[in-house]
């Protein structure tokens, strides 16, 4: 991959990709989809409708089992190699239990974003180039967290340590964000800054961000696309304002409840 | 409580009296086959205890006048301990990492470290001294070797099953950050572990300073050897005082080594 691409925003392509898992669920069915260089979509369908799926075979952390995705105008290597790695690098993903290393500190945790970036040698020895430790300091700093640089990460509230998730996949200069269910276990409140955040991270860096949410109220609030998925199948793609009660019932395939709504809660708007 | 009354209460069920029975005399007859091969007998230990009591009569006082001259084989006792553990502590993890199903390189390779751990458990730490005797001459060195060998296949065998524990979902960031395979060990499995990695170390070099007794018998160094020569010119006395000087080592570094685990979890 061209190092000067940066933080230029890459495309996504699914070209009929199909997921089998080896236990024969049908994770994704002939998907075709088309994601443009800086958007932010948000992805929605129950549990198991293939969200997870869909993420995690862009980074290749899924393989798929027939058709192709193409990230930048390459497919997406299918096996563990160095290719796939130098993809994974201009990847960030943001996990839903944020996955740090909880003894280890907040710095320790967002320079794990730069592995792939540095020289083996110098990972290994733990011996880090100030320009990567800049390049870290500077996405805690984006997330509003820098002056937690040097507590251990387990001592951090869930909405920070998602913060910390955030700045990780910073740290690595992604073109694109996957955020696998990111507020699914914070608060109304500490959801709404999360997410607030991801989008303001869109909109500055032009990242191609997608995001999968269970909940419909923050899909609908926060998506400028919405990608509904059931059973592994495409149901929906439009944007929030013209998504309708049918479409969501075609989504989850029944009446939406409160459940399905997080920030009902609170008093806004 | 008013519902209990009328809730129909099981009958507990018989005892299987059968079954404990039948165990019983299972066990009775085993142990009185073993006696039987070995030639064990109450009435001759009732006769020669005699000769025990004359052993340890002969043991006590410890005799303190030797202490003096325990300094150097213990602190070279120490040192074949401390050797082993380290370089036996270092060598572990790779070993550990191959031999967690969760984060080796292919069937393959698990199969082999496997193995071999399994190989080096089974030997006996004498086994290893006297190999290492033969190999590099009778001494501390051969001591030092074989501690090394038994170092890694008491901790390899633990730690490796602490890696099997871990939590998959954060070596998996790293692999999605791009990350190799040893940065995927290096910065999300060991890390993890580490407390466990340390508490197995520390029990490893207790064992250590235990086992260093007993290698001295095959001439592998440290205060076993001393021991030894004691022991074959009947000196009673100074075997007790080898004996005092390990049983303190031995109580001193397992109260260090529970303080310094407890500040570790």
């Amino acid at each position: 991959m061209n190092p000067s691409a940066g933080n230029s925003a890459t495309g996504i392509r699914f070209r009929k990709a199909r997921v089998v898992y080896p236990n024969g669920t049908v994770g994704m069915k002939d998907l075709d989809l088309e994601i443009k260089p800086g958007e932010f979509v948000v992805i929605v369908g129950s549990s198991g409708a293939g969200k997870s799926t869909l993420l995690r075979a862009i980074n290749g952390l899924n393989p798929i089992s027939d058709g192709t995705i193409e990230v930048g105008g390459r497919s997406v290597p299918q096996k563990e190699s160095a290719e796939l790695r130098r993809l994974r690098a201009r990847i960030g993903m943001i996990f839903q239990d944020f996955r740090l290393v909880k003894r280890l500190t907040v710095m320790s945790n967002v320079l794990v974003g730069r592995l792939a970036h540095v020289p083996g040698w110098r990972a290994m020895l733990n011996l880090w180039p100030a320009h990567d430790k800049e390049i870290a300091f500077r996405a805690l700093e984006r997330v509003g967290i820098a002056d937690k640089a040097w507590i251990k990460a387990g001592q951090l509230s869930g909405g920070q340590q998602q913060r910390v998730g955030i700045a990780r996949a910073l740290a690595q200069e992604p073109s694109i964000i996957l955020a696998d269910e990111p507020v699914a276990s914070l608060d109304p409140v500490t959801s709404r800054q999360v997410m607030d955040d991801l989008v303001r991270i869109n909109r500055e860096l032009g990242i191609t961000t997608l995001v999968n949410l269970h909940f419909l109220d923050l899909a609908q609030e926060y998506g400028q696309r919405i990608v509904g998925l059931r059973n592994g199948e495409l149901v929906y793609d439009g944007t929030p304002d013209t998504v309708t009660e049918a479409d969501f019932q075609r989504i989850y395939g029944r009446a939406v409840t409160e459940d399905d709504l997080k920030l009902s809660g609170e008093s806004h708007g | 409580m008013a519902e209990a009354a009328v809730s129909v209460r099981p009958e507990k069920p018989p005892r299987n009296w059968w079954l404990w029975g039948t165990a019983l005399a299972f066990l009775v007859l085993m142990t009185w086959w073993s006696a039987r091969g070995i030639g064990f007998s109450i009435n001759e230990l009732v006769c020669n205890i005699g000769g025990g009591r004359r052993l340890l009569q002969e043991s006590w006082p410890p005799d303190f006048s030797f202490l003096p001259r325990l300094f150097a084989p213990f602190l070279e006792t120490v040192q074949i301990a401390i050797i082993g553990t380290v370089v036996g502590a270092i060598l572990a993890i790779p070993i550990s990492v191959l031999a967690a199903r969760n984060l080796t390189l292919g069937m393959f390779v698990w199969f082999v470290d496997r193995n071999f751990m399994n190989i080096l458990r089974t030997l006996p730490d004498l086994f290893w001294a006297m190999l290492f005797a033969t190999a590099v001459g009778f001494g501390p060195i051969a001591g030092a070797l074989a501690l090394t060998v038994f170092t890694i296949a008491v901790v390899s065998k633990l730690y490796s099953e602490s890696l099997e524990a871990i939590d998959m979902g954060l070596t998996e960031a790293i692999r999605a950050a791009g990350g190799s395979w040893w940065q995927m060990v290096q910065y999300g499995a060991l890390p993890q572990s580490l407390s466990q990695y340390v508490s197995y170390v520390l029990y490893g070099f207790e064992l250590n300073i235990r086992a260093s007794m007993i290698l001295g018998l095959v001439g592998a160094g440290g205060i076993g050897m001393i021991l030894e020569t004691q022991r074959s010119n009947f000196e009673y006395e100074r075997v007790t005082m080898i004996i005092l000087v390990v049983l303190v080592a031995v109580l001193v570094i397992e109260q260090v080594s529970a303080v310094i685990r407890r500040r570790l979890t």
